[in-house]
Parts: C-alpha cells; sequence; structure tokens
C-alpha cells in the first residue's frame, strides 16, 4: 500500500515534466517570437530553433525542483505566457 | 525520489530512466542513422544489376529525354535521376509523386533495366526518422526520443562531475568499473557530436514539433511564414506562374488546381541536356544531381534544376534553378537564405552530413557507431548495476530486470542481427519475386521479432553472444555471399561495402568472444588500469 501510495508523485511529476513542459516550452516559444524585435520571418525562426532549449531546461529543472508544487507553478505559469503571445488573437475573439 | 535529494541524485534518477525506457529506440534511430549516411551506397549494392557506365550528365540526360518522350509523353511530369558520384546510375519517373515508379535506364541501349525490386538503403533513412511507423506518428515518436536524449545527455554531464578526468581512465575486464568506464568514454570523447547530431535531429522537424511561433505570428499558417522565407517571394510568384513554389517542391506539380486548368497548347521541349550547363554554371561542377520537368511538351513546361545536396553545409534540400522549357529562359534562382533561414538550414545539413564528401561521411559513420556504443553501453549498464541489487529485491522486480535484459539484447544485437540479413535477403531472396521489397521488409522484422523471443528463451549471457555471433557471422561471411551471387557487380563502392561489414562483423564477434570475461570478472580484484596516469 505504501509502495503505491508514494508513486503518485513520481508519477505527477514525470506527467508535470513532460506534458507541462510541453505546454510551458510552447507558451515560451511564442512568447518569444511575438517580443524578439526582429522582423516577424526571424522571430519566429529563432524562437523556434531555441524551443528545444527550453523544453531542455525546464525537464532538468522540474526533476530536480524541491517540491512538486514548484513544478506545478511553472508548469502555471504557461498561461501569462500564452496570454502575452497570443493577444491580438485573444482581442480578435472577443470581438 | 519525492525525499529530499541533491541534484546529482535527482539527475542520476532522471539519466537512468530517460536513457532506460528510450534507450532501445534512440539504439535504433542511431543505427540506422548511421547506416543512412551510406544511404545511396546501400541502394547501389541492393541493385547489383547496374553498373558505372561512366556516362556524363549530357549524354545521360538526352537518353531520359528519348524515353521519355517515347513512353511517357502524356504525362504531367518527368523526373530525371542523372548519373552523380554516389549514384552512377540513371533513373526516371513520370506522373505526380516523386516517390512513385522509377525506371532505371540503360545509358547505352536506351532501354529500361530490369533490377531487381529493393527496399534499398533508403529503408535506413526512413527509418532513422519514422521507425517504420506511419510517418507523422514516427515523426513523433523519434523527437520524443531525441528530447530524452538531450536530457539524458545533459543529466549525464551534471552527475559526471569528473568528466575529463574519466576520460583517460579504463579499466578492462572489471565487471560494472569497465561498462561504467565504456559507457562514459564514448560519451565524453564525442559529447559535441552526440549533443550536435541530437539537436539538429531535432532542429530539422522544428516547425512539426514546435508549431508555437508559427500559431502566434502566422495564425498556424506554415505556407504564409514559407513565402515569408524569401525577400521578394511575392512578386516573382506573379510573375513566373508559381515557378518558384514548383522549384520550392522538387518540380513536383502541384496536384490541386492543375489539372481544372485548360492544357497549354503543344510545344517542343528544348534539348533537356542544355539546362545542365547552366545549372552547373550556378552550383558547381558536377553539383547537378537531376532535372524535373513539369507539362512536358506543352507551352507551359517548367525544367527544375535540382542541385546534389552537399554544395554547401547549408541543407538546400528541394531548391532548384528554374527554366521555362521552351524558350530556355531562367525564371527563377535560389537566392542566398537570409540570416534565420541559414541558420536553420545549416543546422539541418549539419545533420543531413551531405557536404564534405567521403571523409565527411567517414567521419560521420565512426562517430554515430561511437553514439550506438555508449547507448548499447549504458543499456548494459543499468542491468549490471540491477543485476546486483535484485537479489533482495521483489519477484517484480526480477521480473522488471529479466524484462529489460531480453529487451537489450533484441534492440541492440538483435537489429544488427536484422540489418545484416536484410542485406543477406536482398542477395537470396530471387531477383523476380512479386512484391520483393516486401519480402525484405518482412525478412527484417521477422528476424528482429524471433531475436525477441530468442532473447526472452536464452540466459541473457548467452542471448547476447548467440545474436552477436549469428550477426557477425553474416557480416564477415557478406563479402563471400556477394561474391558469389552477383560475382560481375563487384566495383569500388560494393566492395567498400563488403570490407565494411568484414570488419564491422568481426568487431562483434570479438565483442561476443569477450562478453563472458567481461560478465565473469566482477568478481575478480584485478587493479585499475590507469591510462595517462589519471588517478580516482
Amino acid at each position: 500500500m505504501k509502495a503505491i501510495h508514494s508513486r503518485w508523485p513520481v508519477i505527477v511529476r514525470v506527467l508535470a515534466a513532460i506534458l507541462g513542459g510541453y505546454a510551458f516550452t510552447y507558451a515560451t516559444t511564442a512568447t518569444l517570437a511575438r517580443l524578439l524585435p526582429f522582423a516577424r520571418y526571424d522571430a519566429a525562426a529563432v524562437a523556434t530553433l531555441l524551443s528545444f532549449v527550453v523544453y531542455l531546461v525546464f525537464v532538468l529543472w522540474a526533476f530536480s525542483a524541491r517540491t512538486l508544487g514548484q513544478v506545478l507553478a511553472g508548469v502555471a505559469l504557461s498561461v501569462p505566457l500564452a496570454a502575452i503571445a497570443f493577444w491580438p488573437q485573444l482581442l480578435g475573439g472577443m470581438r | 525520489m519525492e525525499r529530499q535529494r541533491s541534484l546529482t541524485q535527482s539527475m542520476s534518477w532522471l539519466h537512468t530512466w530517460a536513457g532506460l525506457l528510450l534507450g532501445w529506440a534512440l539504439f535504433a534511430i542511431f543505427l540506422t542513422g548511421t547506416l543512412a549516411v551510406f544511404d545511396k551506397e546501400i541502394d547501389w549494392w541492393m541493385q547489383p544489376e547496374l553498373s558505372d557506365r561512366g556516362l556524363g550528365q549530357a549524354q545521360a540526360a538526352e537518353v531520359a529525354q528519348r524515353w521519355l518522350e517515347r513512353e511517357k509523353p502524356q504525362a504531367s511530369g518527368w523526373n530525371i535521376g542523372l548519373p552523380t558520384e554516389r549514384a552512377p546510375q540513371l533513373s526516371v519517373s513520370s506522373g505526380e509523386q516523386r516517390r512513385g515508379e522509377r525506371t532505371q535506364l540503360d545509358p547505352a541501349t536506351g532501354e529500361a533495366l530490369p533490377v531487381r525490386e529493393t527496399v534499398g538503403g533508403n529503408f535506413f533513412f526512413h527509418f532513422h526518422y519514422t521507425l517504420h511507423l506511419p510517418r507523422m506518428i514516427g515523426i513523433w515518436v523519434v523527437g520524443f526520443a531525441a528530447m530524452a536524449m538531450l536530457v539524458a545527455i545533459i543529466s549525464g554531464v551534471i552527475i559526471h562531475k569528473k568528466i575529463f578526468k574519466d576520460f583517460f581512465t579504463f579499466r578492462p575486464a572489471k565487471g560494472q568499473r569497465s561498462w561504467l568506464d565504456g559507457h562514459n568514454a564514448s560519451a565524453v570523447l564525442l559529447l559535441p557530436f552526440h549533443l550536435m547530431i541530437t539537436y539538429s535531429g531535432l532542429a530539422i522537424f522544428s516547425a512539426i514539433y514546435m508549431p508555437a511561433a508559427v500559431d502566434a505570428l502566422y495564425d498556424g499558417d506554415r505556407q504564409a511564414m514559407f513565402r515569408e522565407s524569401r525577400p521578394g517571394a511575392e512578386q516573382a510568384q506573379q510573375a513566373g506562374g508559381g515557378a518558384r513554389r514548383a522549384g520550392a517542391e522538387q518540380g513536383q506539380p502541384r496536384g490541386r488546381g492543375e489539372g481544372a486548368r485548360p492544357q497549354a497548347p503543344a510545344a517542343e521541349l528544348l534539348p533537356l541536356a542544355g539546362f545542365i550547363e547552366r545549372g552547373e554554371a550556378h552550383y558547381g561542377e558536377g553539383m547537378v544531381a537531376g532535372l524535373s520537368v513539369s507539362n512536358p511538351g506543352r507551352a507551359d513546361a517548367r525544367v527544375t534544376v535540382r542541385p546534389l545536396l552537399g554544395s554547401r553545409i547549408e541543407l538546400t534540400k528541394g531548391e532548384g534553378m528554374v527554366f521555362d522549357g521552351v524558350s530556355g529562359r531562367l525564371l527563377d534562382a535560389p537566392e542566398p537564405s537570409r540570416p534565420s533561414l541559414l541558420t536553420q538550414r545549416v543546422i539541418a545539413g549539419l545533420h543531413f552530413a551531405q557536404f564534405g564528401g567521403y571523409p565527411m561521411r567517414w567521419l560521420y559513420f565512426l562517430c554515430g557507431l561511437v553514439s550506438c556504443v555508449m547507448i548499447a553501453s549504458g543499456l548494459v549498464l543499468y542491468t549490471v548495476k540491477k543485476r546486483r541489487q535484485v537479489k533482495a529485491d521483489s519477484s517484480e522486480g526480477r521480473a522488471f530486470l529479466r524484462l529489460v535484459e531480453s529487451l537489450n539484447v533484441a534492440a541492440v544485437a538483435g537489429l544488427s542481427l536484422a540489418c545484416a540479413a536484410l542485406l543477406w535477403g536482398n542477395r537470396l531472396l530471387p531477383a523476380e519475386l512479386a512484391g520483393r521489397e516486401f519480402w525484405e521488409l518482412r525478412l527484417f522484422f521477422g528476424v528482429w521479432l524471433l531475436s525477441l523471443a530468442h532473447a526472452r528463451l536464452r540466459a541473457p549471457l548467452q542471448a547476447w553472444r548467440e545474436q552477436l555471433f549469428v550477426a557477425a557471422a553474416l557480416g564477415v561471411a557478406l563479402p563471400l555471399l556477394d561474391l558469389l551471387l552477383a560475382p560481375g557487380a563487384a566495383d569500388r563502392a560494393r566492395l567498400g561495402l563488403d570490407v565494411t561489414a568484414l570488419l564491422l562483423g568481426a568487431t562483434l564477434a570479438w565483442v561476443a568472444w569477450q562478453l563472458p570475461r567481461i560478465a565473469t570478472s566482477r568478481a575478480r580484484r584485478t587493479p585499475a588500469v590507469q591510462i595517462a596516469g589519471a588517478e580516482r
């Protein structure tokens, strides 16, 4: 019973690292593309190439972070980041 | 793992599991990728009916044009693969799909050559990035494995504090220590290569893996981004009547719309040989790989001169010079890529290894083999470590270890065996067999499945040795088979493959020979062999 009980934090952390990490990377890449002071094409290309570093660092951090709460907070950061990246689409959708 | 742990501990946990669970797929990706470095040479070997006639490209283009005008006058497009250094044959295909039926032509007679159907070296290339799964699923699985590889590499560096010292430490025949040293040496020795090849592999499909920037800035319209990649593309799009796009897709005629448009009036196509020289003027001598013609025999005929990959590091896949097929006017020539595109293409080019000729190819091949050794030794290291702990462990733990051990054998020895068996099958299956390439595939996967069954049934050490010995025997005997069954085909490229198989086979035999010593000498207490005096 105890073994099963202690497994859950690991599973949550793995999922947070892989899926949450992807969401975080997606949002960060989009934000980077939006904010980089380059021509549209260049900003998109540079941000996309850097995305794998973002994902890599997030995953490594997710497994070394002290508590699971920190990891989940990191994943939650995707929401404001995505809002920055997609604000024109969001405003367009509200109209 | 939720207890408070040091960075080293958590990275070590991550390294173990990312490396183990994706290691089997990674070994398959790296081994087939290493073989795919010589995909064209393997292609050539697998069709022993072909021979190098030393034909010039201009003559070859004439032969091809004559054949296509006679046999496929109504086709919407033609593709001609011209003889090149690595692939000295002449092949043609027609119609919409570039991947359709390819016909090999005998340049001397101008007739179609009967060649055996084969999966060719292309099999390794496609397996390398799709694992023979449906294309998109495969690309995602391989991408996931590549990310795990990056995670394993960096976490490995973090847990490895004495990274440079260990490079000089090798203690052979010391059981676990030897495996650890072997894993460390192969990892540290080529760390830049492992990183480069993994990252560049991800970068090739970056638009698929991470569409975030395209979604944010282009509302997910990848074509819109593609159009913007080249300055001035808009104007040429209008002037050239879509020629730029035709060039961008290797002369593949656009399926949609094309059929609906009424056909242009008939008009004679210029001799294709003349376009080669004009292509060489731009790409350099011997740097033209093929020609594509859309709407041959019509007033709107377009000729695309496709360059050989490898005229530069930048991966110019899909690029070409587009000419009007009737007037010969140059409609579109590729411009230098803008810096961000160039960056992406150079990274992709570093992965494809088409530059630098044969010395570079051999370097990539050898580095790829070292990557394979690193992955395989890491997989074995897990079982060696675990076997000592598992005695006190649960039966569940033992069953898992048994599973890992048999998967290791099948993934490493079994795949090597299957690759060798594929080459044997290429020579042994009757040349006229219907659906021959599917039999080659069945043989490859059949042997691989058998190796898994064998690995489940036999004790780990026996399973390793037996499969490695069989793979070694197939490799060592491959030159014999080739000379017996295709004696007329022996040329430099084919003999080169035979000799390489012989050497790899001999290496596998040596490893299989040494295995019992490495596996059982754990108990012995021999002093560590210190190379270069590095002290632990």
